[in-house]
């Protein structure tokens, strides 16, 4: 490799870094927003889990007062 | 609760086409990313002290990669902006129709107008700590994005602080609105003051070969496709836990 | 015997709202006086700041922002009180019991604050000289620092009031007060610190001069017009 060559290339191994990191940070920064909005569908999904529970808990209750009144 | 609350519509034509964007989107960003390194041609800098054949080409300049920073960097600040015209728009709704779900769109418009920003501003660091020698520097567009951001922060501290879903719907909605002036000026200001170092790229001169406008263009559709994606995911997400909070209102009674 | 009454025209509402604004104010003096002594307190602080510079230090060019961020802070104090006093006593509900138009509530806040603004100007800018500008002689063209000076004031004046009226009925409302009015005038802070530190320490009269005060005459107009469309559903809120 000539002295010109060196020159023309001078530039490109030291902002190789940057230029890994900024690709590196748009990714990540997408990364933790889609972990973020999953956390919140799975905050919502136990929600319904809650209300199916509870819901059968009401059926039961109901079949109670129903034999009850037998 | 708000009375007028209509459920927004999930699940029609706008949630099939957002799977479709989403992944067209992961698709366009990819092919940008490797077109990136391999086809957009180098941009040249500093003249060096020689000419030496490179490929089919005689080379007299420095060639530069710090550049590539830009082809993610631009497409990621046009979606945020676009994100924030979302956020305008569905606050205007609001004072419209006093209807919460627009509340809601424009506060998850917001929300991915944040993330977009945080990524513009990560690759703009790399770019200036690279290419200027500073992290950071009082440049008018640096300065306009950063006072953007800014109100982005703000209007989440001014959600933050009101109780009652009505009102804060209102107060976000007229910041949100107001908020918005500053786009247009950060997107016109690199032509407003000739002063500024950063780079003018949207103009019919730009000078830009098919081969980095190609790249440059399926990285800009591409995140667009994914701001839309990532925008219904969440708005389906809050609009199953209005329901699920009216639900279990109805079981409480 | 019939009683007359006539709806009273839209200027006569805004005189008198204005001047209920003015009355109370210069019957207590309360929030001018404060926002007097904080401007000079700030410029206490300045000097302390500034005690350390050498002597070629060039205070001319840095007068202009200093001077801004002199009279952005005194207005974030005097606009959180200003509504304040609406919400006292039930005076604001009064108002917006009478059947005006909401708009005229805006324009006469904004006038008032405006009016106290510019009084507290009036004090500050010979302090200011006194201070940190005899040592050195500014451009023949000073007095010109009034336009930028006044074109600031009145959009401060204007997106301020906005803002006051959302932060009043929120949590930490000072705070929140200068979370959001500091990024919104800042357009408008860094185009007349521009012009008014090219008139006073000399330079570009024609071309920055006239193009920063274009800006932020341009910033001001967009800014209260918005104000004005949307303070209705801010105050009724």
């Amino acid at each position: 490799m000539n002295s010109v060559l060196q020159e023309i290339y001078a530039t490109i191994l030291p902002s190789a870094p940057f230029v890994i990191a900024a690709y590196a940070l748009v990714w990540l920064v997408l990364f933790v927003y889609v972990v973020y909005s999953m956390t919140r569908f799975k905050k919502v999904e136990s929600q319904v889990g809650l209300l199916e529970q509870s819901l059968s808990g009401m059926e039961k209750t109901g079949d109670a007062t129903a034999s009850v009144l037998k | 609760m708000d009375r007028s609350a209509t459920k927004p519509a999930v699940g029609g034509l706008a949630d099939k086409l957002a799977l479709v964007l989403l992944a067209t989107g992961t698709v366009l960003t990819t092919v940008a990313f490797i077109l990136t390194f391999t086809v957009a041609s180098p941009v040249i800098g500093a003249k060096v002290s020689g000419v030496e054949l490179i490929g089919d080409q005689m080379i007299g300049n420095q060639l530069l990669l710090s550049q590539k920073i830009f082809y993610f960097h631009m497409p990621v600040a046009i979606a945020s902006m676009v994100a924030l015209g979302g956020t305008a728009f569905f606050g205007i709704r609001f004072l419209m129709t006093r209807d919460a779900v627009y509340d809601m769109k424009a506060k998850l418009c917001t929300e991915v107008s944040l993330v977009f920003i945080l990524a513009t501003m990560a690759t703009g660091e790399m770019w200036t700590r690279f290419e200027w020698g500073v992290w950071w520097t009082w440049d008018p567009r640096l300065t306009t994005y950063f006072i953007l951001m800014l109100m982005v922060f703000g209007y989440f501290v001014l959600r933050a602080a009101v109780e009652e879903p009505e009102r804060r719907a209102t107060y976000a909605s007229i910041f949100g609105i107001i908020a918005f002036v500053d786009v247009p000026i950060s997107f016109m200001i690199t032509r407003l003051i000739p002063s500024s170092i950063h780079p003018v790229v949207f103009r019919t001169d730009s000078g830009m070969s098919p081969d980095m406008l190609v790249p440059l263009m399926c990285s800009l559709f591409g995140f667009l496709m994914i701001a839309f994606g990532l925008y219904r995911f969440r708005v389906r997400t809050e609009a199953l836990a209005l329901r699920v909070e009216a639900v279990k209102d109805q079981i409480d009674e | 015997m019939a009683v007359t009454s006539h709806k009273p025209s839209t200027f006569a509402q805004y005189k008198t709202l204005l001047l209920k604004d003015l009355q109370r104010e210069f019957r207590t003096r309360d929030m001018l006086s404060s926002m007097a002594i904080y401007a000079l307190l700030v410029l206490v602080v300045y000097g302390a700041a500034l005690s350390q510079t050498g002597r070629q230090f060039d205070i001319l060019q840095m007068s202009g922002g200093l001077l801004w961020a002199l009279i952005v802070f005194t207005s974030l104090l005097g606009l959180n009180r200003s509504f304040g006093y609406e919400k006292e006593d039930g005076c604001l509900e009064g108002i917006l019991l009478v059947p005006l138009d909401r708009s005229v509530v805006f324009l006469a806040k904004a006038t008032s604050n405006l009016v106290f603004l510019l009084l507290v100007e009036i004090v500050v800018l010979p302090l200011f000289y006194f201070f940190f500008l005899t040592t050195t002689a500014p451009a023949p063209t000073w007095p010109m620092m009034l336009l930028p000076l006044f074109v600031g004031t009145v959009g401060i004046a204007g997106i301020g009031t906005l803002l006051s009226t959302i932060t009043v009925n929120t949590r930490g409302k000072d705070v929140l007060l200068a979370v959001l009015f500091i990024p919104l005038v800042f357009p408008l802070l860094y185009a007349c610190v521009s012009a008014t530190t090219v008139v006073v320490a000399g330079g570009d009269i024609e071309g920055i001069f006239m193009n920063s005060v274009l800006l932020a005459a341009a910033y001001d107009l967009i800014m209260v017009l918005l104000s004005w469309v949307l303070y209705d559903f801010a105050v009724s809120a």
